[in-house]
Order: C-alpha cells, then structure tokens, then sequence
C-alpha cells in the first residue's frame, strides 16, 4: 500500500511532442521522457495529434494555422491534466490560437465551422521549462539532482518562439527572460552571459534558403564562443537542427571552428538527476558530446 | 526653378490606397496608418540584411500606395516570423502579423513575387499536413530538393541524418487522417462562399 502511494506521479500532465520529437528531434523526446519519469512527472501523449501547421502555415494562412491548432487543442481534451509541450515552435502556436480565439469572435467561429466542433481554450498549455521551474518547482528539481553539473559552462539558447510575441507565452518576460538560467543552474551548471541568446537562427530557412541560416547561426555560434562556452543549451527541434546539424557547414564557410555540442535541456537535466546517460540520445547527436561529458565526469 | 522645400504635398486616397491599407488591418488585426517609422523594427530585424525593404519601409510603402512593390518584392517572404519587431513597437504595430497578411495577399493571388523557393517549401509542408496529418520530414526535403532543380542539396546531410535515426524512411501514421482532410475542405468551402478570408 505504502509502495503504490510512493510510485505515484507527483504531477500529471497530457502531452503534445509534435512532428518533428518523433524524427530529427528524437532525443529530445527520449529525454524528456526520461527526466519526467524520473521525477515522476506523468506524461500522456495525445493519442493521434496532428501537425500544428507550424511557421508555414501562419505565414500564408492564418485560418489554416489557427483551426489546425484549434483541432490539436480539442483531441488533448480527451487526456487530463495540462497540456505539456516540448517544441518551442508548437507551444507558440497553440498558445497564440488560444489568445487569439479568445479574444476574436469572428476568428473563433470561423474556426468553429471548419473544424466542425466548438473550440475549447481552457486547457492551460505549458512549456517543459514552465512545468520544471513553476509547477514541480527549483528546489525540488535542485534536490533531485544526483550528478551536479559542476564545472560545465552552458550558453542558454532562447530563440524566438519560448518568449515572443509579448503577452502570449506567459513563459517569462519578453526581453530578458531568466528561466533557461534558473532550471540549468539547478543543476549546478555555469551559465554563461551572452549577446545571441535571443537572436533568430533562421528557422524553417533551413530548408529553402540555407544560406540564412549559415549567416544567423554562425552568429550565434559565434557569440557562444565568445563568451566561453563549453556546450550550448536549445528547448527548440529548430534551433537544435540548425546549431547542430548546420555546424560543420558553418565551420566550413567560415573557417572558424566551433566543436561545440548542443543539447537539448532535457538531456542535461536527465543526466542531472542519474537518468542513465545510454538513454539520453547523445550519439543521435551530429556534434559528439561525449569528449566534452568525459572531460567534465559527468559520464 | 519652382522652390520645393516650402510647399505642400498633398496626396488623395486614391494614390494612397487606402482600401488596400483597410485589407491588411482587417486580415492582420494591427493598424498601419499608426507607424511612424521609428525604425526600431528594423534595426532589430535579423532578416534585413537579405531583404530588398527593410520592415519599417514596407510599411510605409504600403501607407503611401505603393504595395505592388511589396507584393511583388522578397522581402516579405524573407521575414522569419521571429516576432522581434512587433515586440519592440513603440506604437503597438504587430508588423509581424502585417507580413503574414502581406504574404497571404501574395499567395493568394499568385503573384509575382521574386521568392519561389520559400513558397515552395511553405506549400509543401502544408501538402504534407494534408497527405499525413504529421510532418514527414524526408519526404519535405526530397520533394523541395526535385521541384527546386537543387538535387545536390545538403546531399552529404541525409545519410548522416538517416544513419543518427533523425530522418525516417517512412512517414507517421493518423488514425483520424480523414479529420484533416475535412479541414482543408471546410476551408476551401467557406472560401468559395465568402465566409472567410
């Protein structure tokens, strides 16, 4: 009896991981999982979750993108708990669908009609960062830490999407937000001041225009090494493609050589708390963090 | 020669376009006509620099009636959506969901915009929404990679991808893939009737 009640969840939440945690972003799901299990935070995934229409959809169809959204939102009505999501890119989304449909009543029935159902905007949506830091709280999440990251300099990467358009998130202030430092410093990891922090990698131009984003995230590349980083921190599958995947490509154009791992939060918050290092999704990673890991004795 | 400096210039509605203007407040829900162009937008912008006009400058091209240079320029299809100039507006303009008006405009109307690329990649990603319901990221970069005429691109880049497990060879399967099919057509419907943009 005294078992069942230690095994349960502290906190429940429903799960939106989004297209790309189930490809190019695996280890970010893997992670998550992984950390969420280990300090027994529940995660149920929304069953059959569609694409929530991301940066292409809003950029040429806002109806589209806002019913897409708005369809997402009411398939996770069927699983309790808040909305848990992992992409910066879909919290977003669904977060600005839900402020806009609140707000707009001609937008909402117009999304009413083409998904055929009334909207339901009262679930809260939340970001990993704002379950870890609000919800199950700093110092329980600096208490469950049985491998300090002591030693290890990290850049947070913000990007666009976890904070901007103001009003919106919620997730922390619009300009100078804190709340990457505060998580990872629960670690006992350094983390490093620097100017690219929020500045855009370029995003879906990945795809159609590499060229931005050699430019943009060389940039930020750049200014994670300037400041001394070991290993820069992303919460975003885009941001991670770009820093990581693009990094050899941007050594190349430039001639200047980064080396410089890129994890996800999860991952090292997952290894924080002795979650086994083989189930973190290092090796999916492009740029290897195992030297840097052996270096630091965190594995 | 007839001194300029001290005359006034006048311009009617009709060179300013002031429909045009209206259409884009009404699609983006921000004004317009309250820029006056501080230029913080930009010097903010991290796309600038590829864009043939700055963000404060297409707004007001568009105020003073000159929006098929916008339409048809790159600029628009340049702007990342990071969301950064609406964030630092002075006067409250939400530039960023201005462009998203702009480019739907453009789009559609099939205009003839310098910026295919973009266009093409945004209409495949939202094919795919309807084909699988879920992103399906092979697929997207093969499919941009033949139509775009670039089949060398990043073609070093796949087999890593595949051989880390960060692409897969075969796409995420819906259940309720008909769901989503109905969407784009209720859509279209509402189009055709004129009950939404």
């Amino acid at each position: 009896m005294n078992g069942n009640i230690a095994m349960k969840n502290v906190l429940d939440y429903s799960y939106y991981p989004g297209c790309s945690m189930h490809a190019s972003a695996k280890e970010y799901d893997e992670s998550t999982r992984g950390l969420f299990k280990s300090l027994k935070i529940g995660l149920h995934e929304v069953p059959d979750w569609f694409c929530c229409g991301a940066t292409p959809a809003h950029n040429v169809d806002e109806l589209l993108s806002l019913a897409l959204c708005a369809k997402n939102l009411e398939l996770a009505e069927q699983v309790e708990g808040d909305l848990a999501v992992a992409c910066a890119a879909c919290f977003s989304r669904l977060k600005v669908t839900q402020h806009k449909l609140g707000e707009n009543d001609i937008k909402r029935k117009q999304v009413e009609k083409a998904i055929d159902a009334k909207v339901s905007l009262d679930k809260p949506v939340k970001h990993l960062l704002e379950i870890l830091a609000q919800d199950f709280g700093l110092e329980r999440l600096n208490a469950a830490v049985e491998k300090p990251l002591s030693g290890l300099k990290v850049a947070p990467y913000y990007g666009c999407l976890l904070t901007r358009p103001p009003d919106v998130p919620e997730l922390d202030c619009v300009e100078a937000p804190t709340i990457m430092e505060r998580v990872i410093g629960a670690t006992g990891a350094e983390t490093v001041s620097w100017s690219h922090r929020m500045e855009c990698c370029g995003a879906n131009f990945t795809l159609s225009r590499p060229g931005v984003v050699l430019k943009l995230t060389g940039d930020i590349l750049a200014s994670a090494k300037r400041a001394g980083a070991d290993c820069i921190v992303v919460a975003c599958p885009l941001c991670h493609g770009n820093l990581d995947i693009r990094q050899k490509e941007i050594e190349e154009v430039t001639g200047e050589e980064y080396n410089m791992p890129v994890f996800y939060i999860t991952q090292l918050l997952a290894l924080a708390v002795g979650v086994n290092p083989g189930k973190l999704g290092f090796g999916s990673m492009i740029v290897n963090p195992t030297p840097l890991l052996k270096e630091k004795n965190l594995i | 020669m007839k001194n300029i400096k001290n005359t006034k210039m006048e311009l009617s509605q009709e060179t300013m376009s002031v429909g045009f203007v209206k259409k884009v407040e009404a699609l983006s829900g921000s004004s317009v006509r309250r820029c006056f162009q501080c230029g913080k937008c930009s010097a903010g912008c991290p796309m600038r620099s590829f864009m043939d006009h700055p963000p404060n400058r297409i707004v007001r091209l568009i105020q003073l009636g000159q929006w098929e240079r916008v339409l048809a320029g790159r600029s628009i299809w340049y702007c990342a959506s990071c969301e950064t100039c609406s964030t630092r507006c002075p006067n409250k303009v939400d530039l960023a969901a201005i462009m998203d008006a702009l480019r739907k405009l453009s789009w559609d109307a099939d205009g003839p915009s310098k910026e295919s690329y973009v266009q093409l990649a945004n209409r495949l990603f939202i094919n795919n929404i309807r084909t699988y319901g879920r992103q399906y990221e092979m697929r997207l970069a093969a499919v941009f990679n033949v139509k775009s005429g670039q089949f060398l691109k990043d073609l070093m880049l796949g087999p890593k991808l595949l051989s880390k497990g960060k692409l897969k060879m075969f796409h995420q399967k819906n259940k309720n893939l008909s769901e989503i099919e109905k969407i784009f057509t209720r859509i279209e419907e509402m189009r055709k009737k004129g009950e939404a943009p």
